[in-house]
């Protein structure tokens, strides 16, 4: 027989068995064989995922609300916000393109900061915390599919294509989103999903030691 | 403890890892679900060869529609402009857009096209056991996955152009179907991209190993 899987683990991406070893912050543990990143430790993880979700979430507000881009000609102007992307798209009949537009740069972040604060808040304040298994999958899962960086770099292409033709203005809701995709890169780079579920395991423990 | 191969797979040492916590298990556990996450555990992603090629050979045959049919129409006091993907960039490249025309050209043909020869490599790999360069491949699958949702950036532009230039007659944009088939191109290698499972290339890996160990014998 083989010894328990304490103090082993295996590498996600080639499965290679490895001994478990300590590392400190800034050290990561690396896949001797195909180099993928195993785990590594980040101090204060909870507290600065939850700082990022709630500016994210503070952001939201305006790079929505507010134009995106203005475009005038002979006297008449035509705003768009990024939400009027997936809307005239619905209108001139691309139904699926609409509705991918509405999940990638609206739906999708928006569901990621607001499961990222519930994340970290209950790990952090230690409360109920009863879906954060569901909490976990889903935000992993949603992992690559909030697209705001690649629309921005979209609005920035359809800048230069009508640059010619007519009077563009930047507004309010270009400098949001850039700000908005500021967090959430800082906020993937922050969550080391690895730790949260040994935290998870830990706070499940304690809860049910916890109670009568 | 010599005799062993110098790598060892957690399956053939009798473990699986959740790939969604990555806490190892015992591998009787096949089957069931983490003690941890809740997720099902299985040492290699079931399916995962199947459903890959399923949304591979979908999403080329997606890509006739998607460069063939136009994906948008300028118009202009009555008179349209359809255009397709290829005769953007051209238009792009006429009017000195060069570094703009490079980007759409990346985008839209050169990432598309790259995923599905690397993904088709990738899974060939798999099918017939092939053993060389496996850190390559990987590091290849690493840049197919992340690069993949770039693609979405016509759908964008198309999406913030309509949207923008409606100036009733004067001049108007509006979007064709060839878009609603480029999207489905990019969802379908990104779904491709998320059913592969990259253990399973370096399975090759392991009987390799157990093959020159044999020989020595």
């Amino acid at each position: 027989m083989h010894k328990s899987a304490q103090g082993l683990t295996a590498c996600h991406e080639c499965d290679l068995l490895i001994d478990q070893v300590p590392t400190t912050p800034g050290q990561d543990a690396i896949c001797p064989r195909c180099r993928a990143r195993l785990y590594y430790t980040t101090i204060n993880d909870t507290e600065r995922s939850m700082a990022l979700a709630i500016a994210g979430l503070i952001l939201f507000i305006p790079a929505n609300m507010f134009p995106i881009l203005t475009l005038k000609v002979l006297g008449k102007s035509q705003s768009e916000v990024i939400l009027n992307t997936a809307l005239s798209l619905f209108d001139g009949g691309l139904f699926v393109v609409a509705i991918l537009v509405l999940l990638f740069a609206i739906v999708v972040p928006l569901m990621q900061l607001i499961l990222l604060l519930y994340i970290s808040s209950s790990l952090h304040f230690k409360w109920g915390g009863r879906l954060l298994r569901y909490a976990m999958h889903g935000y992993q899962h949603l992992h690559g599919w909030g697209m705001l960086e690649i629309y921005l770099l979209g609005t920035l292409v359809s800048i230069i294509k009508l640059k010619d033709i007519a009077n563009l203005e930047i507004g309010l809701g270009l400098y949001s989103l850039a700000a908005l995709i500021i967090v959430f890169t800082l906020s993937s780079i922050m969550f080391n999903h690895h730790q949260i579920w040994h935290q998870i395991d830990v706070h499940r423990s304690d809860r049910a030691g916890s109670k009568p | 403890m010599t005799d062993q191969p110098a790598f060892q797979s957690a399956r053939n040492a009798g473990y699986l890892l959740c790939i969604e916590c990555n806490k190892l298990h015992d591998i009787q556990h096949e089957g069931y679900h983490c003690d941890r996450c809740g997720a099902a555990l299985h040492s290699r992603r079931p399916r995962a060869i199947t459903q890959s090629w399923a949304c591979l050979i979908a999403s080329v045959l997606l890509l006739l529609p998607a460069n063939m049919l136009p994906i948008m129409t300028f118009k202009s006091f009555g008179k349209g402009d359809p255009s397709t993907i290829i005769s953007g960039i051209i238009d792009l490249m006429e009017h000195d857009m060069l570094f703009i025309a490079l980007i759409v050209l990346i985008a839209s043909i050169v990432v598309p096209a790259l995923k599905i020869i690397g993904l088709t490599i990738l899974l060939l790999t798999v099918q017939f056991g092939w053993s060389t360069n496996l850190r390559q491949k990987t590091i290849m699958f690493r840049l197919v996955e992340w690069i993949g949702r770039w693609s979405m950036l016509d759908i964008f532009v198309i999406g913030i152009l309509v949207a923008l230039v409606q100036l009733g007659s004067i001049a108007s944009i509006e979007g064709n179907q060839g878009a609603t088939a480029f999207a489905a191109v990019v969802l379908l290698t990104m779904f491709s991209a998320i059913s592969f499972d990259t253990r399973l290339i370096w399975d090759n890996d392991f009987y390799r190993h157990e093959h020159r160990h044999e020989d020595r014998q």
